[in-house]
């Protein structure tokens, strides 16, 4: 009895080679399964570290040149219109005196006519003055 | 009616605009923007009340001839100066000149200097505008062969004050005193004088 219990399951479980395509045909039965879902993998946050001394100045740094260039700048710029209203004032006062000395040289030759106007005629009748 | 009288008065503003802009003595100065190229020196100076300020403002008080100066163009409102040299005889437009001349034949100018040269071919007429006992404006108007000179001051000149434009920058005295006498020369008879000297000027 129990050698005949032994035989069959000997004959159960004895090593069976598949049939041709087993593995094809098995894999067709299979269900699709889903492809597993991307996890991202969490980075474990770090404390940030300390920053650094240019950091830490490197924004009041920028306004203080930004400051300091602007001064800079309306002083040059200050200085370019006052040398160029000096420029513009001397050489009008330049003209101005140029003006006033022709003026002078032409009152100089009405001034020599009354001078002479009561001088005795002399050589000739070449000029003549009313006044 | 009234859109009749409109454009009338609108016109007559528009005629008088540029003689209202015009300063009691001042001149009309032509430009002669064509002798710029003719003649060899040449000095056009168009001075303005508000440029006449700007200009008196940068001259060195230090200097006394820039401070007299200074001094005198205080009470000016206009210096319009218009000179120019040639090469060449008579180059110049006569009948510009004669413009101008004819403006000084308005009511208020008066002829103080004439000076004619038949020698030398020139010809200095000194005038000056005149309103009660005030002088309001100074014209010269001095001509050569080679060279003309047109020159207008305009302001309240005080008769001391060209005295002491005369005494300075090498401008004489002309011998008037007062605004009567400025308009005095008019009715003097013309007159004839000795050939011309060397000039002196006066410190």
């Amino acid at each position: 009895m129990n050698d005949d219990i032994e035989s069959r399951l000997r004959n159960a479980l004895r090593r069976v080679d598949p049939d041709e395509g087993f593995a094809e045909r098995l894999l067709a039965a299979l269900p699709e399964q889903p492809l597993p879902a991307r996890v991202a993998e969490l980075r474990v946050a770090r404390p940030a570290a300390p920053p650094s001394r240019w950091q830490r100045f490197a924004a009041p740094a920028a306004l203080a040149a930004s400051l300091v260039a602007a001064i800079f700048l309306g002083q040059q710029m200050g200085a370019q219109r006052y040398a160029d209203e000096q420029r513009a004032g001397l050489e009008a006062s330049r003209e101005l005196m140029q003006a006033l000395r022709v003026t002078s040289r032409k009152l100089d030759v009405a001034y020599e006519a009354v001078r002479d106007r009561d001088a005795p005629p002399a050589r000739g009748d070449d000029e003549e003055t009313r006044t | 009616m009234k859109a009749r009288i409109f454009p009338c008065v609108a016109l007559l503003g528009l005629m008088a605009g540029p003689v209202a802009a015009q300063s009691r003595g001042q001149i009309r100065m032509p430009e002669f923007p064509s002798l710029a190229d003719k003649a060899s020196e040449s000095v056009v100076v168009t001075f303005d009340q508000k440029l006449l300020g700007f200009a008196a403002s940068w001259l060195d008080e230090k200097d006394p001839e820039e401070a007299q100066a200074k001094k005198l163009v205080a009470s000016l409102t206009g210096v319009y100066v218009r000179s120019y040299t040639f090469d060449n005889d008579y180059v110049y437009p006569k009948a510009d000149i004669e413009a101008v001349r004819r403006q000084l034949n308005a009511p208020g100018w008066s002829r103080i200097v004439e000076a004619r040269s038949k020698h030398e071919q020139s010809d200095v007429n000194v005038f000056m505008f005149v309103e009660g006992d005030k002088a309001h404006g100074l014209a010269i108007i001095a001509s050569e062969p080679r060279e003309f000179t047109i020159v207008n001051i305009v302001g309240n000149i005080k008769l001391e004050d060209l005295h002491d434009l005369q005494g300075h920058l090498g401008v004489p005295e002309l011998g008037i005193e007062s605004g009567k006498e400025a308009e005095a020369p008019k009715t003097e008879a013309p007159r004839k004088v000795a050939p011309k000297k060397e000039a002196t000027k006066k410190p």
